[in-house]
């Protein structure tokens, strides 16, 4: 047989030409797509761009895994690379951060994991002030952990104490259930005839004697009031008597005003005969030797002399007393004898 | 009797896995490769891939919509719609399409392949050209399981590629806004471990469709009854081990 003889047999099947050309053309094709995909998954991981590691120190890596987020903003900014445990039982989780994204990472940033009840963990990182100096590569930070599943048994223990709390409250014969019965008649009563007095006072009587009493004080507030009101007229009519023009105290004044010219005029008098003494005296002294009867005479007129001095003191005194005691005058210095 | 049977179906299983070893080595050393064998390649890989290319893409095009819109909606009402790209892109372009591309082409081609030979078998071709001292395996099996091996690949690729390119507008409409997004959890999912695990898986897928149809049809002699017995157990071989490459792939990629 020749070799012609293992061929295809023409026109079984028809082989149109340029067959070679189509087959390259699908072969190249596939070629490319398949290189263009293998660099963009490795532009999609980060290979053609410079990175930073940092670091998480962490007390549990439960629920992380290597290539999940590190999140900033809810925005992915680096990835998990390596998770290993260190020799003093921490877990250190190697995260590698892509130059451009590493500008949300400042030397402040605080990391937390947080593992929720459904769903995987999630990395976080927070950043309060962005104008902070970077954070360095190959820093090591530790990473706050918010657990809700350690949570859970504290949560559970808690609610079981209040549950019973509420069970031992509510259960028939307690005391929140002897409250609501008390409240209840105390209620009843407020919606009766004699409303929260009656609630109040225990019973329908006791209330009514209240209102009575309320009553009878009311009606005594007026009789009250009328007293009052005629007091106070009469105690403007005093008023109008005392300081009235031409009533008792502007009389009083007037008195006592007269009183004391009277009185000073008194004074002056008694002061002049005191003058006149006075000379007779210098006159009876100078005619001394006229005679034994002068002299006798002149002894009289020295013991007058005296009566006058000691009456002007007595009218300067009882001037001096009436000023005092009297309340209206302006002059209130008490002058001491 | 159960014995015997047991018996031949574990040889069926050694000669193909023999032939296999053979075959791909043979495909693989560019000695066999001569102007003959290449014009045979291109020819197989002209029918294989070229041939059902658009009805291929239609196809794929249709299924992956579908699944899109099916896993767009129930991520959505789990509120879970932050991961439906990357369901996407673990369930259908690294499992389904490739398992679709594969059975595609083995349904295709692999009873095309696997009629031819046990007919050249019939006919006491190959045994002809045994006798005259030529090799059949570099003759004519190694163009076939080069080009069906390269048509799966081919098709798988540009099938996985279409489903890519039609994930972004299914999630992000048209907006390029989504594109940031989108290359992260393109990256997040492609890493290198699972670039060489697909292209391992998309190798076997290509091997098993070249490579067990034609060890089937070998199994025909010269009785004409014996062609439809080899076509039959080489399509349910085939189906079986695509379905075990599928299953190991996965269990590498998930468990342990």
């Amino acid at each position: 047989m020749s070799e012609q003889g293992y061929e295809r047999e023409p026109g079984v099947t028809p082989v149109p030409r340029g067959l070679g050309v189509r087959v390259g053309m699908l072969l190249g094709f596939t070629i490319l797509i398949a290189i263009a995909f293998v660099a963009y998954a490795l532009y999609a991981r980060g290979v053609f761009e410079p990175e930073q590691r940092l670091f998480l120190v962490a007390d549990n890596a439960e629920g992380v895994r290597v290539g999940m987020d590190l999140t900033f903003a809810g925005f992915p900014v680096g990835r998990v690379r390596r998770i290993s445990l260190r020799q003093d039982g921490k877990v250190r989780i190697g995260v590698r951060v892509p130059q451009s994204e590493a500008r949300w990472l400042r030397s402040s940033s605080v990391f937390t994991l947080e593992v929720p009840l459904v769903g995987e963990a999630k990395l976080r990182a927070y950043t309060a002030n962005l104008e902070d100096p970077p954070l360095e590569n190959r820093a090591v930070r530790p990473v706050l952990r918010g657990d809700a599943n350690a949570e859970i048994p504290r949560m559970v223990a808690t609610l079981r104490q209040v549950l019973e709390n509420i069970d031992t409250a509510t259960e028939p014969g307690s005391n929140l259930q002897e409250s609501l019965k008390n409240a209840r008649i105390v209620s009843e009563r407020m919606a009766g005839r004699q409303g929260v007095l009656g609630a109040v006072l225990g019973s329908e009587e006791n209330a009514a004697k209240i209102l009575g009493t309320i009553d009878r004080a009311n009606r005594l507030l007026d009789s009250l009031g009328g007293v009052a009101l005629r007091l106070d007229r009469t105690l403007a009519k005093a008023d109008e008597r005392l300081f009235g023009r031409g009533q008792i105290m502007e009389e009083t004044h007037r008195a006592v005003g007269q009183a004391n010219a009277i009185l000073g005029e008194v004074r002056e008098r008694l002061r002049a005969v005191d003058a006149i003494l006075a000379n007779a005296q210098a006159a009876s002294a100078s005619a001394k030797t006229a005679g034994a009867n002068v002299a006798a005479a002149s002894t009289d007129l020295a013991a007058l002399r005296a009566e006058v001095e000691a009456s002007l003191r007595k009218v300067a005194a009882l001037i001096e007393e009436i000023n005092r005691k009297w309340p209206f005058e302006r002059q209130t210095e008490i002058r001491l004898p | 009797m159960a014995l015997g049977a047991l018996g031949g179906r574990l040889a069926n299983w050694g000669r193909t896995l023999r032939f296999a070893s053979f075959a791909l080595a043979a495909t693989l050393s560019p000695s066999s490769y001569g102007p003959a064998t290449r014009a045979t390649a291109v020819r197989q890989i002209y029918f294989t891939a070229w041939q059902i290319l658009l009805p291929f893409l239609l196809f794929a095009a249709l299924a992956g919509a579908i699944v899109m819109e099916i896993t767009l909606k129930v991520a959505a009402q789990f509120g879970l719609a932050g991961y439906t790209l990357e369901l996407i892109l673990r369930v259908l372009v690294l499992e389904l399409i490739p398992l679709l591309t594969a059975l595609f082409v083995a349904l295709r081609s692999g009873g095309a392949i696997a009629t031819e030979v046990a007919l050249m078998q019939i006919a006491g071709d190959i045994a002809a050209m045994q006798a005259e001292g030529r090799d059949p395996l570099r003759r004519e099996f190694v163009p076939r399981v080069a080009a069906a091996a390269l048509s799966v690949l081919s098709l798988t690729v540009i099938g996985c590629a279409l489903t890519i390119a039609l994930a972004y507008p299914a999630i992000y409409g048209f907006s390029p806004w989504g594109f940031d997004e989108f290359t992260r959890t393109v990256g997040k999912v492609f890493g290198l471990a699972t670039l060489a695990g697909f292209s391992l898986k998309c190798a076997l897928f290509g091997a098993a469709v070249a490579v067990i149809p034609i060890s089937a049809g070998l199994e025909a002699d010269r009785r004409k009854k014996t062609a439809p017995l080899a076509v039959l157990g080489g399509m349910v071989r085939l189906f079986f081990v695509l379905g075990l490459i599928e299953v190991a792939s996965l269990a590498a990629r998930y468990i342990g």
